[in-house]
């Protein structure tokens, strides 16, 4: 029995390859060159100095291995307990349990995230490490007892009743009779609470606030372009537990050799803890560098009020040293959260969390004033204002600029490659082009329903901010009539990597985005329709329950300067609301003067942005749906 | 044992508030329309009759139970062979084995199915390899296989955890007596090993089959935005287009079809218990 046959060698060997396959292209393009997670550009180490410089990504990384440890010895020692202790119970009462268990593991991690949410504001409790630790508990526990039940299933019932004869105390039995026959169920649901804890996105996103973020919140939130620096620290998590698995397997060899045997599995789960702990304090320490010095923090705290601000963006959209800058000419600190879209922003505010200064976009900032959410800006403590472009003032949702200051703007266009395509066809047909049959199979969509109607309206020649039904079947028709015929693909943020490495022909594109590819692909061509597009602004609003808001007018004032402006410009490459800056990229040779996706177009009349309209929205909402998912 | 009743119930106390009480809010969500406002809120059956009227979203849900069974079954046929052989080995190089396949999931989805994305694209290893046979290049990514390649790997893990935690510390002796009594070795897998680990198997499917069905992420990346399953569709009416009554609906409706085929699942798990002794 015990001799290893070649066929069980095979199947390891096999088993390794497939589990380390993806492993192993994450270590090698943590080394890339160049931002795409695709192709292999060169050797580089640019993505760890990025992580190591990032605060926020360490800090996330503390973040989680605390949390995953904490919750992984609560859940099993609780779940464990819980699971022992229900076998005494009666059957009907063991049913309901497992049936309620099963609720966190089947429903959509959105489900109970949102009633989580819900559940934290409905009794005002403060969202933060608590409220994000309990959660990590409550969904890990089903996962231990549903890997400790069977176990005990398998279990003789009349054994502990044999040690309690014998004169054990219940407690012994637990300990000395009970745990040891279904140990392999402990560490497995141990095991996967771990995993399941570390890995979590969706309802850590929902229940943490005050700047307390896990991994998976920072790469889920790269909403604007993924960073390859994500590769850099999952390669580093991967030597991490590595070392730290090496540690948990070397120390009770050691200690064998010097004593004997006895219990040396419980040892093992104590090193692994302990190894952990060493693990997050050393991580601690390089997170936690230096803080600004007291004097000027108390120098901020009289000026306003408090020395802390929170500020609430989507992920990857500041320049690499604007928060640290700020911070360090003021005196402050600034609580950085980010968030994966407009509603999902939406959904936290409504749930009563309170930021001193966020970014949403157009038609999310119309929602947020129209429900009074907003406060008037006093322009008198902004005098940067005028250093902003006459294009983004006196925005239509806003136009006397009296509750929202321009972050990034741009436009939405077509990108394609003037290799393989014609470029007279697409300047005379526009976005009809994505239905010729010329480049069936060819194209890039973007996953987002108000972009694609935005176009099938506008190839139209009607409003994107319709509401008219006959419009917006006809706009469905064009829609459905586009899948049908071009079977396009639907992609979101992979647009970039996709055009880059030219992997189709056409695409539909952010101007911003558009920028990076037709920068790092000379093939590629930016073209804007002349029947009309989207141009988006995304400003920086203050809510009314804000905290600290004349630390946010003094934020917002700063990020307009031309310092902050170019670093936000240079790092995102999104278009600048700030004139100079603007000026210098569009012209510098050795910046944007050559890309035509850089430079929105100004003052086009067909040009729109979006209005709020959220019956519509539901309704184009679920048409896209149903655009898509026929097969 | 009569003090670990109050554990018991301390443990359904902490469901109520936890689990029970945030899924009310659902129920009223889910049987209610209008806005996100509970003032002007009212009942209605609309939500579950806008989807089970229309025959695209019942096919993305059928495409979504057929996808998580696949899943599940290859997830059974080649997770068990694993999880066979890993308890066969000595006890050290058991739990090394098993902390090597825990570890890949320790590290974040989202950057493992990147890197699917990156090795399914086409021009890259896999097709290298299948151009040494003259086969390819093959489409993979956006396709049905890169979908239940990428759920596969992100939930095998599990499953061989669980087959393997029922099988380890499995008495030996059984299988000797079983050989003593005649049965061949096949017979002994059949009649000893395989309905000793049926329990394990079943939590197995449990970890699998449930987030298979509402897993979003990876139907979107590997299969693109046109591979709609249904936790796309809960997630998009959650996160774009805000209809929290909707989405609540539609989650509910596959939470009592997951439920039904949960509870047909578990009906096979007796027959070992009343098996037994």
């Amino acid at each position: 029995m015990q001799k290893k046959s070649v066929g069980s060698r095979i199947i390891l060997a096999l088993t390794l390859l497939f589990f380390y396959l993806p492993i192993l292209y994450i270590i090698i393009f943590s080394f890339n060159d160049s931002r795409s997670l695709t192709t292999f550009t060169g050797f580089s180490m640019r993505w760890y100095e990025k992580m190591f410089a990032d605060s926020s990504m360490m800090e996330a990384v503390i973040y989680t291995v605390v949390i995953a440890v904490i919750a992984t010895v609560v859940s099993t020692i609780v779940g464990t307990l819980t699971a022992i202790s229900l076998t005494q119970s009666k059957k009907v009462l063991q049913r309901l349990v497992e049936r309620t268990n099963d609720l966190p593991v089947m429903n959509p991690e959105i489900v109970t995230a949102i009633s989580l949410l819900m559940f934290f504001s409905a009794l005002k409790i403060s969202k933060g490490f608590g409220t994000l630790l309990v959660a990590h508990i409550m969904f890990c526990i089903p996962y231990v007892m549903l890997s400790v039940t069977p176990k005990l299933r398998s279990l003789d019932p009349h054994l502990t009743d044999a040690a309690m004869d014998l004169g054990a105390t219940p407690m012994q039995a637990m300990w000395k009779v009970i745990v040891p026959q279904i140990r392999p169920g402990i560490i497995s649901g141990a095991l996967i609470a771990f995993t399941m804890s570390f890995d979590d996105f969706i309802i850590s996103y929902f229940v943490t606030g005050n700047g307390v973020q896990n991994i998976s919140i920072l790469v889920y939130t790269m909403s604007k372009r993924v960073n390859p620096s994500i590769n850099a620290l999952s390669t580093l998590i991967i030597v991490l537990i590595t070392l730290v698995l090496g540690i948990v397997n070397l120390v009770p060899i050691v200690r064998e050799h010097s004593r004997g045997k006895g219990g040396k599995k419980m040892k093992k789960s104590t090193y692994a803890i302990i190894a952990a702990v060493l693990v997050a304090a050393i991580g601690a320490g390089i997170a936690f560098g230096g803080t600004a010095d007291r004097s000027r923090r108390e120098a901020a705290i009289e000026k306003y009020g408090s020395d802390t601000m929170k500020l609430y963006l989507p992920g990857e959209y500041l320049g690499e040293n604007v928060i640290q800058d700020f911070e360090n000419q003021y005196g402050v600190h600034v609580i950085v959260e980010n968030f994966d879209s407009n509603e999902m922003m939406y959904a936290k505010l409504q749930a009563g969390d309170a930021y001193d200064v966020i970014i949403p976009s157009d038609y999310m900032i119309e929602r947020l004033m129209k429900l009074d959410l907003l406060q008037q800006l006093d322009l008198s403590k902004i005098p940067n204002m005028e250093l902003l472009s006459d294009a983004v003032k006196d925005l239509p949702f806003d136009p006397e600029n009296q509750y929202a200051v321009p972050y990034f703007w741009g436009s939405v266009g077509l990108v394609y490659n003037h290799e393989t395509v014609d470029p007279e066809d697409v300047e005379s047909e526009g976005w009809e082009v994505l239905r010729d049959p010329k480049y069936a199979g060819r194209t890039y969509i973007y996953d987002s329903e108000r972009d694609s109607f935005m176009m099938a309206f506008k190839a139209l020649g009607y409003s994107m901010n319709t509401s008219n039904m006959d419009e917006i079947n006809g706009a469905y028709e064009w829609l459905m009539e586009m899948n049908r015929t071009m079977s396009p693909t639907y992609v979101t943020d992979e647009v970039i990597d996709g055009m880059i490495g030219g992997n189709m022909d056409i695409a539909v594109v952010y101007s911003g985005d558009a920028t990076v590819i037709l920068d790092e692909n000379e093939e590629m061509s930016f073209f804007m329709p002349e029947e009309g597009t989207n141009i988006w602004y995304d400003c920086m609003v203050v809510p009314k329950n804000a905290e600290n808001p004349s630390l946010a007018h003094e934020f917002i004032n700063y990020m307009l300067t031309y310092e902050a402006a170019y670093d936000n410009a240079e790092t995102v490459g999104y278009t600048s609301p700030n004139a100079e800056v603007f000026e210098e990229m569009a012209t510098n040779e050795d910046l944007y003067a050559e890309n035509e996706a850089y430079v929105p177009r100004v003052g086009y009349e067909m040009d729109e942005a979006f209005t709020d309209n959220e019956v519509l929205k539901k309704t184009l909402s679920e048409l896209w749906i149903k655009v898509k998912a026929p097969k | 044992m009569k003090q670990f009743r109050t554990i018991t119930w301390g443990y359904v106390a902490w469901l109520a508030a936890l689990v029970i009480a945030p899924m009310l809010l659902i129920l009223l969500y889910a049987f209610t329309v209008a806005g996100n406002d509970v003032v002007t809120t009212r009942f209605s059956l609309q939500n579950f009759y806008r989807f089970v009227s229309d025959p695209v979203f019942v096919e993305v849900l059928l495409r979504s139970l057929y996808i998580a069974l696949i899943t599940t079954v290859i997830c059974i046929a080649l997770g068990y062979p694993i999880a066979y052989v890993i308890a066969k080995l000595p006890e050290k190089s058991n739990v090394l084995m098993i902390l090597l396949i825990t570890m890949p999931t320790w590290i974040n989805m989202l950057v493992r199915t990147y890197a699917w994305m990156g090795i399914l694209q086409s021009g890259t290893v896999v097709n290298t390899i299948l151009s040494w046979f003259g086969v390819g290049p093959v489409k993979m990514i956006h396709t049905s296989f890169a979908v239940i390649l990428g759920m596969v790997y992100n939930f095998i893990p599990f499953m061989i955890l669980q087959i393997h935690t029922s099988l380890a510390k499995m008495d030996k002796s059984l299988l000797e007596a079983a050989s003593d009594l005649g049965a061949s070795r096949a017979q002994a897998f059949l009649r000893v090993t395989l309905p000793l680990s049926l329990p394990g198997m079943i939590s197995g499917i449990t970890l699998v089959f449930l987030p298979a069905v509402s897993s979003f992420f990876i139907p979107k990346l590997l299969g693109g935005g046109q591979y709609v399953l249904v936790g796309n569709v809960i997630e998009s009416q959650f996160l774009t287009a805000g209809d929290w009554n909707f989405g609540s609906a539609i989650s509910l409706i596959m939470a009592i079809i997951i439920m039904l085929s949960m509870w047909l699942t578990r009906k096979v798990d007796v027959q070992p218990e009343s098996g037994k002794e």
